[in-house]
């Protein structure tokens, strides 16, 4: 059973006349951290919101085609029962934090699903220890910083404990330091607690450091798909929809057009400074001093 | 920098303790009270005792001078323009032409006077203990429908992000050469419409987000909703909604059922 | 990357800031005596993470907050003496968010709003509007309601009702919050343009590979004071410093860094500096 499986959607928003989606295929497996890039418009915040069913049964426009999350076919299902399968997470802070104080906000999924009362209480605990918002219960959200605001935002989804993560842009508002925690805080749901995450991103240095595999959209469409090594080592495949490829990317690209025999392919800082010094600087004279 | 001022200060005081309801009840019956004494004696004790529970409430000097700043202005004036307006009182004290002043004009003016500051006393003592969340819980719990008391909490929860967004529109404005009380009819209108409609669409979009928002969080999910936070009663609450309850009863059967003069 | 040329800066000052500090309502002391001069041609990048006064900093330069204790002179002339509306005749002040700005039913309504505040005759006005719409590439929208456009256009149609008024200084707070990669070089390229016309350009952001592309100058802010004021080479060299000031360093800068020892400069700004400077040090090493 697949965590996300949309076969041949498309979806047009009411009063437009133009496909937001235009065909989609797409399989996620249980516990993969996938990233959706492409640039504004390109549909991917789209895809995001037909994964809890916010479209179309919010969100209204015609559809086609069929989405499955965790084998359920979403079109008979509310949004709020899909809540327990899928946690959402927006790019605004600022609208999706709507309760007086940080414990009521991660409370209130759970409350609406009729959790018995101790049981609610060791999710508030669980979650926001997990997103490092222990101590802040009391607070108001209005208080806290972006980054804050947005690990706030997750565990607010994680209380109904939901089997996938949905993040449509959640970094967009944050500044360098807001974004990096919030990462963290994704990469260690991925891996202690084998969440599956769906996020979507214009940027792709996150996407390449933290995520198992990387979809690219243009138009409406899934262009390409590949790990963030395929992506390392082809950045012009992130160019042709409109998105940056990282800069160690780029550093490994012009090395290798301009070093003979170089194969060069980074995917993080220290891997990039240990192949340079090895193959670039370690037998110039006086190196190493 | 908005101009709203929450009243409430976190603090550990028998009055932050006591069950929002308790609060809320207690604070009906007591400006009720306000409004059936009339002698001065027991309205004096009743002031005496706002001043006791706002001392037990550990109000801050600051919120207090600012929120009774306005009581007093609105005191001194009844106190000095009931007599001339009432003259209809025995014992005439002075008479200038038209002005009479008695002295149950005085009286009444001061009883009057102390009287609004019993009732602006006891509302603020409310806002001074009790947090927007309680108060709004409270209200849920005393039979308000769960999403009117959501709407509330959400209107109260939003209205300091509201007010910093009027700000940052206004000073947009202002940044372009508008200036907001310059100018004929046309252009102040045009002027106002500057910030109405940035604010208007941001509020409609915020709202829009909002509803997603709640969606996602499994609103409206079902029916049998439970809490996490549960209200309880505990005895020093029936004791206090018991002696208000009494003191009010009393007074109320004394003065309007067996005409006590109180 | 976009070619770093820059209008060349004067000795004039547009901007003087001395011993600036600013409390706000609250008692948050959000400036702690700030020292900045501005000059003509400048394209000064302010940096910082959120909090730290950046902001509030720029919000002091045209009267939108005044000063708590210190002074502000703009083009010569206290800011104390002046009114916002008569400072935005020199500072244009383009916020964060145009969604706070947009309020016409058409483009070019919008950007005639500005110089239409400020008294100029409609030839004048005319003149600047349609300067700004070719500025910011808006001839093909000038008719349609900005409310229709994407995020992207609706930024450019804000920054356009800013330089209708025809700014010496243009203040940009992070104008390329929400934009794509697309979108964030187009804009950039037509700040770069403002700049090139002899504009000063102040530019709010916490993006440090924006500063590499495009400012000659950074200021970088942390809780309130300015804790670095150099080109931007200087800022990319103090990597501890960026990081106390709650900045991302960016990748490069990491690598070259890292590199140090072998010879690579630690002031490396781009992927293709850092490039050209290894296939230098491999070269020598033959």
């Amino acid at each position: 059973m697949k965590a996300l499986s949309m076969r041949d959607v498309r979806f047009m928003y009411e009063g437009s006349d133009r496909w937001a989606l235009d065909g989609i295929s797409v399989e996620i497996e249980k516990g993969e951290f996938v990233s959706v890039l492409g640039s504004n418009l390109s549909g991917k915040s789209t895809l995001c919101m037909l994964t809890n069913g916010l479209a179309p049964h919010t969100l209204k426009g015609k559809m086609e085609g069929r989405v499955e999350v965790f084998g359920k076919d979403t079109s008979g299902l509310s949004v709020a029962e899909l809540a327990t399968s899928v946690g959402m997470v927006f790019q605004e802070p600022d609208s999706q934090l709507f309760c007086m104080s940080v414990e009521e906000e991660v409370a209130f999924g759970p409350e609406n699903l009729a959790v018995p009362r101790d049981e609610i209480r060791a999710r508030v605990d669980w979650a926001l220890g997990l997103v490092g918002m222990r101590g802040y219960n009391d607070r108001s959200p209005f208080s806290l910083s972006g980054g804050q605001k947005q690990r706030v935002a997750i565990a607010a989804a994680l209380s109904m404990r939901p089997e996938m993560l949905v993040l449509d842009e959640p970094a967009y508002a944050l500044d360098p330091l807001g974004r990096l925690e919030l990462y963290s805080v994704l990469r260690e749901l991925r891996q202690d607690y084998g969440m599956t995450i769906v996020i979507a991103e214009r940027d792709s240095e996150e996407a390449i450091a933290f995520s198992d595999r990387i979809v690219l959209m243009k138009g409406g469409r899934i262009v390409d798909s590949g790990t963030p090594k395929d992506f390392a080592r082809e950045p012009n495949r992130l160019r042709t929809v409109g998105v940056v490829p990282t800069q160690l990317s780029e550093i490994s690209e012009m090395l290798n057009a301009r070093i003979k025999g170089g194969n060069f392919q980074f995917l993080r800082v220290e891997e990039a400074s240990k192949a340079i010094i090895e193959n670039c600087l370690a037998s110039r004279a006086g190196g190493a001093r | 920098m908005t101009g709203f001022v929450d009243l409430f200060t976190e603090a550990n005081s028998a009055l932050h303790r006591m069950d929002p309801r308790v609060k809320i009840v207690a604070v009906i019956l007591l400006s009720l009270l306000a409004l059936i004494l009339s002698e001065l004696a027991y309205l004096l004790a009743l002031a005496a005792f706002m001043v006791l529970l706002l001392l037990i409430g550990r109000a801050s000097l600051s919120k207090t001078m600012f929120a009774f700043s306005y009581v007093f202005r609105v005191m001194i004036l009844i106190v000095v323009l009931w007599p001339i307006f009432d003259p209809s009182g025995a014992t005439v004290l002075l008479e200038l032409g038209p002005v009479k002043i008695t002295w149950e004009g005085v009286l009444d003016g001061l009883g009057t006077a102390i009287r609004v500051f019993c009732l602006a006393a006891v509302w603020y003592i409310l806002m001074f203990t009790t947090s927007q969340r309680d108060l709004v819980r409270a209200l849920v719990k005393l039979g308000l429908r769960f999403d009117f008391g959501l709407s509330l909490a959400i209107s109260l929860r939003f209205l300091p992000t509201f007010g910093a967004t009027v700000e940052s529109i206004k000073d947009a404005q202002r940044a372009r050469g508008m200036e907001l009380d310059k100018g004929g009819v046309a252009k102040r209108a045009r002027n106002y419409l500057a910030v109405l409609v940035p604010t208007t669409v941001t509020a409609l979009k915020t709202a829009d987000m909002l509803s997603l928002a709640l969606q996602s969080r499994a609103y409206g999910a079902r029916a049998d909703r439970t809490y996490l936070r549960e209200l309880s009663m505990r005895p020093a609450d029936y004791v206090a909604l018991a002696a208000v309850a009494v003191v009010f009863a009393l007074s109320f059967v004394g003065r309007y059922l067996l005409s006590v003069p109180l | 990357m976009i070619p770093r040329t820059h209008s060349i800066p004067s000795e004039e000052r547009v901007i003087s800031v001395r011993n600036l500090k600013f409390v706000y309502d609250g008692g948050v002391e959000a400036l702690k005596g700030i020292n900045l001069d501005i000059k003509k041609g400048e394209f000064l990048a302010i940096v910082g993470g959120n909090g730290s006064g950046k902001t509030t900093l720029a919000k002091n330069f045209n009267g939108l907050l005044r000063p708590s204790h210190g002074t502000v002179t703009v083009m010569n002339r206290p800011a104390a003496s002046q009114t916002v509306a008569e400072l935005s005749r020199v500072i244009g002040y383009a916020f964060q968010n145009p969604d706070h700005q947009l309020f016409c039913s058409s483009v070019e309504e919008e950007v005639r709003f500005g110089p239409a505040n400020l008294g100029y005759s409609d030839e004048e006005v005319k003149r600047k509007v349609e300067h700004a719409i070719e500025t910011m590439d808006l001839q093909s929208l000038r008719g349609l309601p900005p409310f229709s456009l994407r995020l992207g256009e609706r930024r450019r149609v804000s920054i356009a009702s800013v330089i209708a008024m025809d700014p010496q200084i243009i203040v940009l707070d992070e104008p390329t919050t929400g934009l794509d990669a697309g979108e964030t070089k187009v804009l950039m390229e037509k700040i770069s343009h403002l700049n090139r016309e002899g504009r000063t350009i102040v530019l709010i952001t916490h993006d440090m590979r924006l500063v590499a592309e495009s400012s000659s100058r950074v200021v970088v802010m942390s809780d309130g004071r300015i804790v670095l004021d150099s080109d931007p080479r200087g800022a990319f060299a103090d990597i501890d410093l960026l990081r106390n000031c709650s900045l991302v360093p960016p990748p490069v800068m990491l690598l070259a860094h890292s590199l140090a020892k072998y010879g690579i400069p630690k002031d490396i700004m781009s992927p293709q500096e850092l490039v050209l400077r290894i296939v230098l040090e491999k070269g020598g090493a033959r």
